[in-house]
């Protein structure tokens, strides 16, 4: 049984790359019906259409074997239709006709021109909301800019606390982290959208200006500047109230993260790590201050001690011992996971083109109605009759359409 | 009227009674445990208008006690979490440790529609038998670093921790910088992200609810929930065997440039159609250079010739994707913050008035709806008003102050 919590709530999805279809994934996890409706004849960002490093081993075309698209959008269905094209308008206006959610990544203004803006939506359903995802939202002076997750962090200060005190700034490489947090907003806000639907029989247009979702998670950010009138400074892993705090080398070359956050557990770290007699008074690092006072000598205490241990191992230690302590996982660590395989997180799926796989599993567990891995990432419009006769079209008016390259079910070869 | 803090996001309809008020007027939600995750979680929820109860224990939430405080002096009132977080929420101290402050719990829960907890899993579990008794009751989230049950249910992570099991820390070590290992977000992003997680499945919950009354008890590991979503090099290994972290910032053809004042982060700036565009602008400005080197010099000269803003502005004007980066005291007058009110002020008790960021969203039209960041609450701010509401007597409260219970 897969989860029931959005059964019966109809989404469409017009959206690239994580964000939006990240979000329509947990939409679909929770039991909502998503239709992915895949650019065509362009292929996505996240779909090439020759082999990159992004794209595994297996049958069929590279576009269907990208990990980065598998990644989100599980739980779909597909269909791809030019909506520039009159007759692909005409089937996006029947799903929008039967439509409660409909999200959408472009730019601000792209869907207007498009024919579907937030009026046109209305008077087409006017029970269907549209949340839209522009980078910078639906007004202001940067509307219409172009900006993917991995800059945005630039722009509410993220980027500049990032990275190794005092190493040049061109070191830090952009994160990803809107393009995960987004898609948690994009859930809200539909629940959001449905409630006052609930109330009004109305639905909303949501304007989700992905850098204001980032804002409200870095209170730090802003609040060291009207605290005090100063940026917040690198700390790379360290946190500056706390010693030990660090990522530090183990055996081998691998990395285990290790912390004492009070008193209690960096008599726990000590015992572990086989010199109790560093959290007994009167031994200085016993206290907050004096383990301050050093910083430098503690971790390298600390790193001399997780040197000799494979990451498990010492992580497994100090943890009995009631501090902190973590193996950095690498990209296959969790497979190797006790805790993820026990709790039944990782999931055995199979696609046509990639075959059978073990992949992770969903962001939460429910009872009493699970979420289930019921479809991988589907193929590039394998639903196109599914979905469009449930919007009415014939079978012989969906093979016009089909010819005529309204819809289809492949990407040509790239142009030159 | 400028109203503080408060954004409303559709003006009042022309006719009638604008249907809207805060979207989630009327939910009742309990927020136990007061860390990072759990105080994330329930804020989303008081911003769009539910109540929501913060249950401490008596010596306070552990948000109240992480820094940047003003003038760099702690208080339980007015760390910048603590204010940016806890809007608009009721405090209750109240030790759960205890037979007499369960009762109260209990009470309290009978009355909600969603309970958020960050507990550790041993105290979560205790709670979760208890308040499963019966069929009335809250939905509940249970937000705990590896989940309910299993091997590592009793471990002890923080944030940094998180983020190592999360596949994420291997993820963001710098290309640039190999030697330097592993590299964190920002401190408490990672939890952050896991509170906004337990937000998103828990409003999911309590709308069902209110369709097919399933109440639902959502078990929230979150190492699951980090390392199950986007950022992640687990499942690009699961697919396609790669041991590759992604994407890197060739990936994203991502370089960073120095400006007159700072610099700006290009994306996609090796490949086209933003190579024919850079090359147009320069000639534009005035170059002629031709080839990538010559390019790439002139695009530099170029830069340092600019402010922050203007290159980006420019560059964004062609096309090229670009975006200045910003330290702390940009934030508040960046044009585009300044014009969409992106961070709201709020005039807090013990701090006067502060500046805080904004909604996460904004409903543009529609249904109405309406977003506001209330000031967080003194510890136990809110303790007699809801004992008398759950039916304490005076009598009964004082001895639950006494006993310190409910101080």
């Amino acid at each position: 049984m897969s989860s029931a919590a959005l059964s019966g709530v109809r989404v469409i999805e017009l959206a690239e790359v994580w964000a939006g279809p990240m979000g329509c994934t947990l939409l679909a996890d929770l039991g909502a019906d998503v239709v992915k409706l895949e650019t065509f004849p362009r292929s996505s960002m996240t779909r090439p259409v020759v082999e990159d490093a992004r794209v595994g081993a297996g049958t069929g075309p590279p576009y269907e074997r990208v990990n980065v698209h598998h990644h989100a959008n599980r739980n779909k269905r597909n269909i791809a239709v030019d909506v520039r094209a009159g007759a692909g308008a005409e089937v996006l206006r029947r799903l929008i006709a039967g439509a409660d959610l409909v999200v959408e990544s472009f730019s601000a203004g792209t869907l207007e021109r498009l024919g579907f803006g937030w009026e046109s939506v209305h008077a087409i359903q006017p029970r269907a909301s549209l949340i839209s995802l522009a980078a910078w939202g639906q007004d202001g002076p940067y509307r219409g800019y172009r900006m993917f997750g991995s800059g945005l962090d630039a722009m509410v200060g993220h980027h500049l606390v990032r990275g190794h005190p005092g190493a040049p700034l061109e070191e830090t490489a952009p994160a990803v982290h809107s393009d995960a947090a987004v898609p948690l907003t994009v859930v809200l806000a539909a629940v959001t959208a449905l409630a006052l639907r609930d109330r009004s029989g109305e639905g909303s247009w949501i304007d989700l200006a992905q850098v204001e979702d980032l804002a409200w998670q870095l209170p730090a950010i802003l609040g060291e500047w009207t605290a005090s009138g100063r940026s917040p400074p690198r700390v790379a892993n360290g946190d500056r109230d706390l010693v030990p705090h660090d990522y530090y080398r183990a055996a081998g070359g691998e990395w285990i993260c290790v912390a004492a956050e009070d008193d209690s557990q960096w008599a726990g770290l000590a015992e572990a790590m086989g010199r109790p007699e560093l959290a007994q008074e009167p031994h200085p690092w016993a206290s907050v201050a004096g383990r301050l006072r050093a910083r430098v000598d503690v971790d390298a205490a600390v790193g001399a001690f997780v040197a000799q241990l494979p990451p498990e191992e010492a992580a497994e230690r100090i943890q009995r011992h009631g501090a902190v302590a973590a193996p950095v996982l690498g990209p296959a660590g969790p497979l190797q996971s006790p805790q993820l395989r026990a709790r039944g997180w990782l999931r055995s799926t199979s696609h046509p083109h990639l075959g059978r796989r073990e992949v992770g599993g969903f962001l939460w567990q429910m009872e009493p109605d699970a979420p289930a891995w019921e479809r991988s990432a589907a193929l590039v419009g394998e639903h196109n009759a599914e979905v469009l006769s449930e919007l009415g079209y014939s079978a012989a008016e969906i093979a016009r359409l089909e010819a005529s390259g309204v819809i289809g079910d492949r990407y040509g070869a790239p142009e030159r | 009227m400028e109203v503080l803090g408060a954004v409303t996001m559709v003006p009042a309809r022309a006719s009638g009674d604008p249907v809207g008020g805060a979207p989630f007027t009327g939910l009742r939600i309990v927020e136990l445990g007061g860390a990072v995750a759990s105080a994330a979680a329930t804020k989303r929820f008081s911003d769009l208008g539910a109540e929501v109860v913060k249950v401490e224990p008596p010596g306070g939430a552990p948000l109240r006690r992480l820094r940047p405080f003003p003038g760099d002096r702690p208080g339980p009132d007015v760390g910048a979490f603590h204010v940016a977080l806890d809007t608009g929420k009721r405090s209750l101290l109240l030790d759960l440790g205890t037979p007499s402050g369960r009762e109260v719990l209990g009470r309290l829960a009978a009355g909600a529609d969603l309970l958020v907890s960050d507990l550790p899993a041993g105290q979560a579990r205790t709670l979760r038998a208890r308040l499963a008794e019966g069929e009335s009751g809250p939905s509940t989230v249970w937000i705990t670093p590896h989940g309910l049950e299993g091997p590592f249910a009793g471990r002890r992570e923080n944030d940094a921790s998180l983020f190592a099991w999360s596949t994420r820390a291997f993820n963001q070590r710098l290309p640039r910088a190999p030697d330097r290992g592993p590299l964190r977000y920002a401190p408490f992003l990672a939890e952050v992200q896991v509170g906004a997680t337990a937000a998103a499945v828990g409003a999911a919950v309590v709308w069902a609810r209110s369709r097919d009354g399933v109440r639902r008890v959502v078990d929230l590991s979150a190492v699951e929930a980090l390392a199950g979503n986007v950022d992640s090099a687990f499942f690009l290994h699961a697919m396609t065997g790669t041991s590759d972290t992604y994407p890197r910032p060739s990936d994203l053809g991502a370089r960073t440039y120095a400006c007159r004042d700072g610099h700006v982060l290009m994306l996609q700036v090796d490949r086209e159609p933003a190579r024919s565009r850079v090359r147009e602008l320069l000639g534009a400005a005035g170059s002629g250079a031709e080839g990538e080197r010559p390019v790439e010099d002139s695009l530099r000269s170029w830069l340092t010739a600019r402010t922050k803003q203007d290159a980006f502005e420019s560059l964004q004007r062609a096309g090229v994707i670009a975006a200045p980066i910003l330290d702390a005291s940009e934030l508040l007058s960046d044009p585009q913050a300044a014009a969409r009110g992106s961070y709201v002020r709020m005039r807090h008790p013990s701090l006067g008035e502060t500046t805080i960021a904004g909604p996460p969203f904004r409903v543009a039209s529609g249904a109405g709806g309406s977003w506001e960041a209330r000031p967080a609450p003194a510890p136990g701010a809110d303790t007699a008003a809801i004992l008398s509401e759950l039916g304490y007597a005076p009598e009964e409260q004082i001895a639950l102050a006494r006993a310190g219970v409910a101080p």
